[in-house]
């Protein structure tokens, strides 16, 4: 099935059963990752044409013909990759790449948000290490 | 042990995927967004022949006012009522409502079509919508029909669909209106209903519906009357809660006549 | 600037690949307590490699202080969850194909699942016997009950408590539960396992690679040096990865199938594999008018479930922490660890002194409110000094409970008024005896650090590469921490109980004299820490040093719904010296926010034993959302201290400050977590009628 990741046109093997995140795995892309299977803790979030979806609830077959985005995607050098990382909003940093899309895909549509928008838009993205506070200030500087 | 994939079908048209929908009933599993088919699929609990995808069917992602009618297309995200000027501008409480379900990532790709036709008690729209006294409209090869949305939903899981239709809008009726949602989580911000209010004033008529208490919404058109506290009152005594992980039936109950009383509040006059 | 987590770049035990690598799937019992009467496997094809208690008769049972797991249930399950078969497949659909072709016929047998109940004389035993393990896992005597369910019993004897009683002038007597919870790391426990030459490897998430390795070589029957462990990141743990877990079962499929297994939890396993201790803990303290505490008497009862794991461990924690950092001449404590027909409970961050705990701090509030004296000023009188001798009878030193719970109360403007207020103190012990080795390698320039600390997200590599460079006097960038490979690190007991920065720092002092005193291509660094405690008397040394800290909140209530809305929270932890800020901040915000879950949200459900809201949307942890408005923390350090650790500090003394906050509002809690209807309930209670 034919798509374009990260911004390149690639054709992925996708059993019409199986979901966006296990087909990305496969690829190599290990950012987006497989844990809680019922779409609320946002690791496995990826950019489905810009807009955050769970990897694991989208079916794969959905996904043909549009645009995926996952962290491995942003270069390294994006704004708020690089406020992450200098504000070391992270501790063991499994749910950093669906934060950071999240993020980013929220600045684009408010760029000038609220601390009370920033923890209302992220809310679905889990954090057990519980890194949240330093992520609100990433997320502040990245916006700035 | 089956190792062959399921049946993946795009019909292109309307007329295509009713056909196929009268064809083959329920052992197609139709996918709209597909966020509660994928989590029962991720779970083991449903292994379908085939899916009938409905993405590729034009016309039923339209957010559009039609002769006092606002309609929304079954294959409409959540996030597009949310941010629908239309819908913000002519029934906010709807776009309010369908802003709190869930996280952005579900309501990128859930659908107003999907949330009716899942019937999940634990579910914010389908209250509002009962209480704003919409419609859904249901096709198949047989012709139309309308469904006044409380008697959509019928039990758990369950509709009044047939197994050859498909939901293909919703129709919400426009006009003077003051209307409210409150969603009441017992846990977590992000946590699913415990209990969900929704009231709508019109100039001849109020509407109560409380959700995620019991298998459908529930609306007692004869206990719409009275002060606030008094409704709350007598949903509360007519309702007889579940219980889940959420809440006690008892405790439902408790809430429920606060969370009316305070809905009412909010629209007084 | 970048870092491995925002590229992406990052990797997992769970993203191990080896060549060659099957898929396994564990098929568990539904019932909390069953014979295995047979297993039918016939229909499994040949493509799968199938594993049952026959084929793993042969291997030893293990446990890290008491030996009573096997590497599958043999002849009983023993709890709803309990691994009973196993497949290793060429791919994970495969393997869940598979496990639905096994068969197994269970007869149900009673099942005991409530600890009180358990505790009783005459109540089914989950076990009969108890043997004890022999290795440094097991690092205090073990008290077993004999036909009981109680697998360790810890008591602190001191002075005579009842007659303390008999003399005060008040006495408060309150009994609390707690509720189970899920570490919900993110990332699940994943493992890989394979042999090669008579030789186990193992890649796996554990904060204990040297006690897998001593299991897995005493399940198999090899040396330990034919067992290799190596330990990649982990997405947080938590005490979740502690032990064996999911080694010796992927172990087990490989040696059957002669090819390396993966095996990785879904979630809703994750909440039949370990848990945190549920416990019942009553509180009797006396105490004279002035508000002198003159005497205490604690009970615990800690649920372990159907294998005690660390179980023996934590509740000797519980117990000897219960008491508080308060001088009492006279203390008894009993801890009992108690077997029930559920899933097993094991290391949790806190490790069992968040239950005591906040039973105790409750408790404090409870006889400062019917004195009549603030509960901080009731704290003052009574908090430690240096040179005081606690309940163990050990003398403590560089005491700053009095200067972190007063700075907790000055951070919600104490004095300002106390409505909707509250605090909790914590004293909490190291991990002690333990020992600790590092090596340094010099190559030219660079350094490489080698020891067993792993790293779950608290920063350790970071952490012991800055306490290297400071000490070899180079600039970070010139120093590197390998990924702990029991191959090629020397000894260290385990990264548990926030001990790693201190005990690390001591033995990179004392590499470094080292390197510095041979050629300076190589130092090697021990450091030992003594102590202990007789179970018996709780006499000795329960901790080399004690990690101390205070919560205190502000709240209000929803009176018509029972809804807690935390507005403030601040923890002041006694840091000594801070390594790393940033990380620092972290896991005080981290523990904190943990701490939230635990008193607010957190609590596994069972029905007939089976866990019932085992995902993550049914069992919740808090959001982004769910902080209070005002979230904040001090690092209190003092010129000259020891570094103390972090990693858990901020955690147990919250849901104290949040239970004694309630107390103001007239919502009196037992249990935690404090649910809205708990509070409603609580309020409904107070209206006359």
């Amino acid at each position: 099935m034919r798509l374009t990741l990260n911004g390149e046109a690639v054709d992925l093997d996708a059993r019409s059963d199986e979901m966006l995140l296990g087909v990305l795995r496969a690829d190599g892309l290990l950012s987006v990752r497989e844990t809680c299977g019922i779409g609320v803790c946002g690791a496995c979030t990826v950019l489905l044409d810009g807009a955050p979806v769970s990897g694991c609830l989208v079916f794969a077959r959905a996904a043909e013909g549009r645009e995926v985005t996952t962290v491995e995607g942003l270069g390294g050098d994006d704004a708020v990759q690089r406020a992450f990382a200098s504000g070391r909003a992270f501790q063991c940093g499994y749910c950093t790449p669906g934060m950071i899309l999240t993020a980013k895909a929220f600045l684009a549509e408010t760029p000038s948000p609220t601390e009370d928008e920033i923890r209302v838009a992220l809310a679905g993205n889990l954090c057990r290490c519980g890194s949240y506070v330093k992520i609100i200030e990433a997320i502040k500087e990245a916006a700035t | 042990m089956s190792a062959a994939p399921p049946e993946w079908l795009t019909p292109s048209s309307l007329d295509e995927a009713l056909r196929l929908r009268a064809e083959r009933g329920d052992d197609a599993t139709v996918l709209a967004g597909g966020t509660f088919v994928a989590i029962l699929m991720n779970q083991g609990l449903l292994t379908p022949a085939a899916f009938l995808a409905l993405r590729d069917v034009p016309g039923l992602d339209t957010i559009a006012i039609d002769d006092g009618e606002l309609r929304l297309g079954a294959l409409v995200t959540h996030r597009a009522v949310e941010l629908s000027r239309v819908v913000r501008e002519n029934v906010p409480a709807l776009a309010l409502t369908f802003s709190v379900v869930a996280s952005p990532r579900v309501r990128n790709q859930a659908t107003v079509g999907g949330v009716l036709a899942d019937a999940d008690y634990a579910s914010d729209p389908p209250a509002m919508l009962t209480a704003l006294g919409s419609r859904a409209v249901a096709r198949s090869v047989r012709g139309q029909r309308d469904i006044a949305l409380e008697e959509l939903i019928v039990g758990h899981y369950t509709t009044s669909l047939e197994p050859d239709e498909l939901l293909t809008e919703v129709r919400v009726p426009l006009g003077e209106h003051r209307a409210a949602y409150r969603k009441f989580r017992s846990r977590s911000h992000e946590d699913r209903p415990c209990v969900g209010v929704a009231a709508c004033r019109r100039p001849h008529e109020l509407r109560v519906a409380v959700g995620a208490v019991a298998e459908r919404p529930q609306w007692f058109p004869e206990l719409c009357e009275g002060e606030p506290a008094e409704i709350g009152r007598a949903y509360a005594a007519a309702i007889d809660p579940l219980d889940d992980i959420r809440g006690s039936s008892d405790y439902r109950r408790r809430v429920i006549a606060v969370e009316v009383r305070r809905a009412l509040e909010e629209i007084a006059a | 600037m970048s870092d491995p987590r925002t590229t992406g770049a990052s990797r997992f035990a769970e993203d191990a690949r080896l060549p060659d690598m099957l898929y396994a799937r564990i098929l568990r019992s539904p019932y909390a307590h069953a014979r295995i009467r047979s297993i039918d496997t016939s229909l499994v094809p040949d493509s799968c490699v199938i594993l049952t208690g026959e084929d793993v008769r042969d291997l030893e049972r293990y446990g890290p202080q008491i030996q009573d797991q096997t590497v599958l249930a043999l002849y009983e399950a023993l709890y709803a969850g309990d691994p009973v078969a196993a497949i290793a497949a060429p791919t994970p659909r495969e393997a869940n194909g598979a496990l639905e072709l096994v068969f197994v016929d269970y007869e149900e047998l009673p099942a005991v699942t409530d600890v009180l109940e358990a505790r009783e004389p005459g109540a089914p035993l989950v076990h009969e016997t108890a043997r004890i393990a022999e290795n440094e896992a097991a690092y205090f005597e073990m008290r077993p009950q004999p036909g009981t369910n109680v697998c360790h019993r810890f008591r602190i004897r001191r002075g005579d408590p009842e007659a303390a009683f008999a003399g005060a002038d008040i006495v408060v007597d309150e009994t609390y539960r707690t509720a189970g919870a899920q570490h919900v790391h993110m990332e699940p426990h994943a493992s890989v396992a394979r042999w090669q030459d008579g030789v186990l490897e193992v890649w796996t998430g554990t904060q204990t690679p040297f006690n897998v390795r001593s299991d897995l070589a005493r399940v198999f029957h090899v040396a330990p040096e034919a067992v290799r462990v190596v330990c990649e990141p982990m997405g947080g743990s938590f005490g979740g990865k502690t032990f064996v877990r999911l080694e010796a079962i992927a172990a087990a499929l490989a040696r059957k199938a002669g090819r390396p297994v993966k095996a990785v939890l879904d979630r809703s396993e994750e909440f039949q594999t370990l848990n945190r201790h549920p416990a019942v803990v009553r509180v009797k303290i006396g105490a004279t008018e002035d508000g002198t505490l003159v005497g205490a008497r604690i009970w615990c009862w800690a649920d372990t479930g159907a294998y005690a794991d660390s179980g023996p461990g934590v509740v000797q924690k519980m117990g000897f922490a219960a008491p508080g950092p308060y001088r009492i001449a006279n203390v008894w404590v009993d801890a009992d660890c108690v077997y029930t027909h559920l899933p097993p409970n094991g290391a949790f961050r806190g490790y069992g002194q968040m239950q005591s705990t906040f039973a105790r701090e409750l408790v404090l509030d409870v006889l400062a409110d019917r004195l009549g004296i603030d509960p901080v000023e009731l704290r003052l009188r009574n908090v430690l000094r240096d040179g005081d001798v606690y309940a163990t009878g050990e003398t403590v030193h560089d005491c700053m409970y009095g200067e972190c719970l007063q700075a907790a109360a000055r951070a919600v403007d104490w004095n300002a008024g106390r409505r909707g207020k509250g605090l909790g103190l914590l004293m909490k012990g190291m991990q002690t005896p333990s020992r600790a080795e590092v090596v340094i390698e010099a190559h030219g320039d660079e350094y490489i650090i080698r020891c067993g600390a792993t790293e779950m997200g608290q920063g350790t590599w970071r952490t012991i590469a800055l306490l290297a460079a400071e000490r070899l006097g180079v600039d970070l960038s010139h120093v590197r921490v390998e990924v702990p490979d029991t191959n090629v690190v020397p000894y260290d007991s385990r990264t548990t109980s926030s001990r790693t920065t201190y005990v690390m720092s001591r033995a990179l002092d004392d590499a470094v004299r080292d390197l510095h005193a041979g050629d300076g291509r190589r130092g090697h660094g021990v450091v030992v820490i003594e102590g202990g405690l007789d179970p018996d008397t709780g006499a000795g040394v329960a901790s080399h040093h004690w990690h101390q800290g205070a919560a205190a909140c502000e709240l209000r209530v929803d009176e018509e719904t029972g809804r807690v809305e935390v507005l403030r929270l601040h923890a002041a932890t006694y840091a000594g010296r801070v390594v790393a800020r940033a990380g620092a901040e972290l896991q005080n915000e981290g523990s904190m926010i943990m701490g939230l879950g635990s008193a607010l949200y957190e609590s596994i459900a069972f029905a007939d034993g089976q866990v019932t809201n085992a995902n993550l949307s049914d069992y919740e942890i808090p959001s982004f959302a769910d902080l209070p408005a005002q979230l904040t923390h001090e690092l209190i350090e003092k010129p000259g201290a020891e570094i103390h650790g972090l990693g858990e500090t901020a955690l147990p003394p919250v849901p104290a400050a949040i239970g004694n906050a309630l107390k103001t509002l007239d919502v009196e809690v037992h249990e935690l977590p404090i649910t809205a209807e708990h509070v409603l309930n609580a309020l409904e209670r107070q209206v006359p009628a």
